[in-house]
């Protein structure tokens, strides 16, 4: 029997449990074919901005695991920096080899939402690249507003909304922010829940319509002076949301409205000309 | 034994690329195993291959898209073929070519102008098995005419039903030739089955009318009415996507409905369910229902020819509605989603019941298949073993006039229709 894999077929699977901690498995032969035996290690890399080095990375340790798989494990700790984290397997003095998605058992993020959690909130999504390669999601946020449903009406919008590691005081508020405007901010009354964690707001179509066009993006405030909660939509298995989470547009005296979910799945609401 | 398959594009996504996939691998066990694609449009399958199994392409669409070859009408590969655009006088080389040199004991075409191909151009010593992923009832008259003449010269003809197999042998005359039902293979599953506790309905195919994820759309309309907490998650790409996008909005489904792109392999997405559902109104085989059944999930599906009624046992391990009937199946949904004990006594029964279609039986089938007719070829006879009758060929004939008349009359008007131009 031939075990020989090309490099470019290993396959890295894994499975997330809902404390967030990923244990990695690797086809022993997918290993073997590239590296030495001893020494291998998973690399994980930030993904740095364009044209700029790449500076942060971890390693972890890769184990024998059962049926001669290679296991390697990822806790909860240490906290994963926010972006798009690619993997590598490294071994003693070769070059590093990018790893291709095997199966991703995410199924325990799936009703995330309905788990309370601590802040500072991390969130990590293991995913397939557009180009096919294994990478991990990671969110880091110091609090955290959930998004849970988005209502579209014709006259408005509602949009439900959960706290995450701080509640909704008195004289907490929604802000509009528009984006590259200048610190131009329309200011929205949220309905609070009883915990306190849980609310909702309306945006009013002809007020926004009337104001100006661009993309808002979606905060709230939860005390006065407290600082400002993006709104996101991060706790479930979906990696990126901007193509599947999707809200119907609405158009109201020349100008279209549409709540979207950004590339990094935060929402924010979109109004321009209506052609 | 060293076994070929000739597939239309490995490079792709879709039932005939996993199935094939399936059963080369599961026979790369035992024999050298090698998958011949026609075309190929990226540089790596959507799906891991095995490394025992050799893959080799013999039009390369990122260099010869322009080839002056390819750009003109194929000749060997029958015009009346879904993928007839798709071929050209480069592929009829190519094909020719790779067939000539075979050194294989078995080749398998798999779609019905790979089939003619095979029928035509496998050397005498190589035995000829041609596989039908869709129907002959859906198959145009001008198509049956032609796979009538071909397909006598194949070994052996596997169908994906039970049901088709059987119109094979009712509708079309091939004497000498063995017909029969060799259902598709799913791999044993890496990851545990579904615990059947998610609030989600998983659906999986290409967005195409026929799959009719409209009519699953307007059904789970019904049942987020009743339990808005359960949501429908629908994987695949397609040309429906938008107007499934428009559907969605028009029902108010955003937050409960989503179109979820393509995934492949499934499984990893089939387990995130507790329900798997198909509204086809026509489905050759039914691989999702399999794949969904093999990960612990009851499947709702719609009672189409040939498959669901062949894989689901109703009211045991999923439920068979009537087709386009959006009523029945939001009942049938509504059903599994409000009895949580229903659901998972249903998904055990599932995993259970599709083992049957797993890769040991399936391929144990296929291989008993070939090697009798690679001993049938060598002692110089063919692999049949069928019961003749006059009656059999007189319905054949039947059938077979009716459609070269249709093919004749189409041709004639296509005459006429040229004549006025």
């Amino acid at each position: 029997m031939r075990t020989t894999v090309s490099a470019v077929t290993a396959r890295l699977g894994c499975v997330v449990d809902d404390s967030g901690r990923i244990v990695f498995d690797l086809p022993a032969e997918a290993a073997r074919a590239t590296q030495e035996a001893e020494g291998q290690r998973l690399l994980l890399r930030l993904r740095p901005k364009k044209d700029e080095p790449e500076k942060v990375l971890h390693t972890l340790a890769l184990e024998p695991g059962d049926d001669g798989r290679l296991c390697a494990v990822l806790d909860p700790e240490p906290v994963l920096a926010e972006g798009r984290w690619d993997v590598y397997l490294l071994g003693p003095g070769t070059e590093r080899q990018r790893l291709r998605p095997g199966l991703r058992d995410l199924r325990a993020l799936v009703d995330g939402q309905l788990r309370d959690r601590r802040t500072p909130l991390a969130v990590r999504i293991p995913y397939a690249t557009k180009d096919g390669y294994f990478a991990i999601r990671t969110w880091l946020r110091p609090a955290h507003a959930e998004v849970e449903r988005v209502d579209v009406s014709d006259g408005s919008t509602t949009v439900g909304a959960r706290l995450h590691g701080v509640s909704l005081a008195a004289g907490g508020t929604v802000r509009l922010r528009l984006r590259g405007g200048g610190g131009t901010v329309r200011e929205l009354k949220p309905l609070a829940s009883d915990d306190g964690h849980g609310f909702f707001f309306t945006v009013d179509h002809d007020g926004l319509a009337a104001a100006r066009h661009g993309v808002w993006d979606v905060f709230v405030q939860p005390s006065p002076d407290a600082p400002l909660v993006r709104l996101a939509r991060l706790l479930d298995d979906v990696a990126d949301r901007k193509e599947v989470f999707v809200y119907p547009a609405v158009t109201v005296e020349g100008a279209c409205l549409r709540p979207y979910f950004t590339v990094d799945n935060d929402l924010s609401l979109e109004v321009r000309k209506a052609v | 034994m060293k076994i070929s398959f000739l597939i239309h594009n490995a490079y792709g996504i879709g039932g005939t690329i996993t199935t094939t996939f399936n059963l080369a691998q599961a026979l790369a066990e035992r024999h050298e195993v090698e998958i011949v694609s026609v075309l190929r449009h990226r540089e790596l399958p959507n799906f891991a291959l095995d490394p025992r199994v050799s893959l080799r392409p013999l039009v390369d669409l990122r260099q010869e898209k322009e080839h002056p070859l390819h750009l003109r009408p194929a000749r060997v590969f029958p015009r009346a073929e879904y993928r007839y655009g798709q071929y050209s006088e480069l592929t009829d080389e190519r094909i020719g070519e790779c067939l000539a040199a075979l050194d294989a004991d078995v080749v398998i075409g798999t779609r019905p102008g790979l089939n003619v191909h095979l029928a035509y151009q496998a050397p005498r010593h190589v035995v000829r098995v041609g596989q039908e992923h869709l129907t002959l009832d859906n198959h145009s008259p001008r198509l049956r005419h032609a796979l009538r003449r071909a397909y006598r010269r194949l070994d052996a003809l596997t169908t994906v039903t039970e049901a088709d197999a059987a119109a094979y042998r009712r509708k079309m005359r091939l004497p000498g030739v063995r017909v029969e039902a060799l259902p598709n293979s799913v791999p044993d599953p890496v990851l545990s089955a579904s615990d059947g506790t998610a609030k989600v309905v998983v659906a999986a195919g290409r967005l195409v009318p026929v799959k009719r994820y409209d009519l699953l759309i307007e059904a789970f309309a019904v049942v987020a009415a009743e339990h808005p907490d359960w949501r429908l998650r629908i994987y695949g790409k397609g040309e429906e996507h938008d107007r499934l996008r428009g559907l969605i909005a028009e029902l108010g489904l955003w937050n409960n409905v989503f179109l979820m792109g393509a995934a492949a392999p499934m499984e990893a997405e089939w387990v995130k369910g507790s329900i798997g559902a198909a509204a086809s109104n026509f489905e050759p085989f039914g691989m999702t229902i399999v794949e969904a059944m093999r990960c612990g999930l009851p499947v709702v599906s719609t009672d189409c020819p040939y498959g669901p009624g062949e894989i689901i046992q109703d009211g045991v391990d999923g439920r068979l509605v009537p087709v386009g009937d959006r009523d029945a199946l939001a009942a049938a949904l509504l059903e599994l989603v409000r009895d949580d004990e229903l659901r998972r006594r249903a998904g055990r029964a599932a995993l259970k019941n599709a083992q049957r279609y797993a890769p040991g039986p399936v391929v144990e089938q296929a291989e008993r298949l070939f090697a009798e007719a690679v001993a049938a070829r060598a002692a110089g006879r063919r692999a049949v073993r069928e019961r003749s009758g006059v009656q059999r060929v007189l319905v054949g004939q039947g059938f077979a006039a009716r459609d070269a008349a249709y093919t004749a009359a189409s041709g004639a008007l296509r005459v006429v229709r040229k004549g006025r131009r």
